[in-house]
């Protein structure tokens, strides 16, 4: 799957993309990106980057019992997340249609 | 289990975290490795590793967020140096905003820590024009402190220098060198301290004032791994707080997140040319 230093940039535009769709938890959010085919994202790379939307204001924690186990921390979006990911989401499509038009270009025969 | 959460929360607070902000994030990161089923060595990695990862991860905003660039704090315009007939650099043009980190490379003997000197108005240039702010801190790549004093001491001295009453600019010092993961002896002259230690003390010294501008030549010298780490994070700190940062190197792995590279060796040749 994707190697990690592509993922790098944009692991926060998915994360928000995904909780737009729905509130989550970290291991569901995991699971989804991988089931997505995008990437197998390590704990160690997650956990930071949720960390960090939260502490940016772009999510917002709440926590909610599970069915097995101890409590989960489920991460809902803010307007503020919203905002940013509308930005970022134009951006990626054009740096996409960029690199997408860049191997598409062929020689002249 | 292990004692990974505990090596996890005693190196956050190496890292300079609240007690109370270490505490939560330990018990989260445990939690988190439960979502997995997993013990945490093998969801997050060795923890001392982690913590410092996640550090770093929680002190970078999203590129996004970082604030557009301030005021231009220092401007160098066509400046050369000669000593007698030998020209160390010419031409050089450098400007740097608050909120941007410049880096000066090149091979030794190049001019690097003249070039940073002309910045800080320590050395004259023999041509070109300097323009800086009034508020600047410059941190020399050795020496500065005196041997006989204490950290505490030289905090209370620099201080009085720029302005600053006993009290406040030892608690100042004492919290600055707490982000360098260091905490000063309160009795120890300065001249018992490892040369990795020394380096700490000249960058706190260089911050005391808070100063709008820091020019940094080469201030790791000595430095483990960990701290210069620390290090490069506090640099960019700074920049997210609006100072501008201009830094000597000789170290090309850290080029990738600062905003101008000033190659001196390149610069003297195309000048010579």
């Amino acid at each position: 799957m994707t190697p990690r230093p592509w993922l790098h940039g944009f692991l926060d535009l998915c994360l928000l993309a995904m909780l737009r769709e729905r509130p989550d938890y970290g291991y569901g959010l995991a699971q989804r990106l991988a089931a997505a085919g995008v990437a197998d994202v390590p704990g160690g790379t997650l956990y930071p980057a949720l960390l960090r939307l939260e502490q940016q204001g772009l999510a917002v924690p709440g926590w909610q019992p599970s069915e097995s186990g101890p409590r989960r921390k489920y991460y809902a979006i803010t307007d503020a997340g919203r905002d940013l990911l509308d930005g970022q989401a134009a951006e990626w499509r054009q740096f996409r249609d960029g690199v997408d038009a860049l191997i598409e270009a062929r020689a002249p025969r | 289990m292990s004692d990974w959460p505990r090596l996890f929360e005693s190196e956050l607070l190496r890292l300079g975290l609240q007690p109370v902000r270490a505490r939560q994030l330990t018990d989260e990161t445990a939690q988190q490795a439960a979502e997995h089923a997993a013990p945490p060595a093998d969801v997050f990695g060795p923890a001392h590793l982690y913590a410092r990862h996640l550090v770093a991860e929680l002190n970078t905003p999203a590129t996004a967020q970082r604030l557009a660039p301030g005021p231009v704090l220092l401007s160098l315009t066509g400046v050369s140096k000669r000593y007698r007939r030998r020209t160390v650099f010419a031409g050089v043009d450098l400007r740097v905003r608050g909120g941007e980190v410049a880096a000066i490379v090149g091979a030794n003997g190049c001019g690097k820590s003249t070039l940073l000197k002309i910045c800080a108005g320590l050395t004259r240039p023999s041509a070109g024009e300097v323009r800086r702010t009034r508020r600047v801190g410059f941190v020399p790549q050795d020496g500065g402190t005196a041997g006989w004093l204490t950290a505490e001491e030289h905090f209370t001295l620099f201080g009085a220098a720029a302005g600053m009453v006993p009290g406040r600019a030892r608690s100042t010092g004492v919290h600055l060198a707490t982000r360098l993961a260091w905490r000063p002896s309160r009795k120890q002259p300065v001249q018992q301290l490892s040369g990795g230690t020394r380096q700490k003390l000249n960058l706190v010294l260089g911050e005391l004032h808070a100063p709008d501008l820091l020019l940094l030549d080469e201030p790791y010298q000595g430095f483990d791994q960990g701290t210069y780490l620390d290090f490069w994070q506090q640099v960019f700190a700074w920049r997210d707080a609006g100072r501008a940062v201009v830094v000597v190197t000789h170290l090309l792995h850290d080029l990738q997140n600062v905003d101008h590279v000033l190659d001196l060796g390149a610069s003297f040749e195309e000048g010579q040319r």
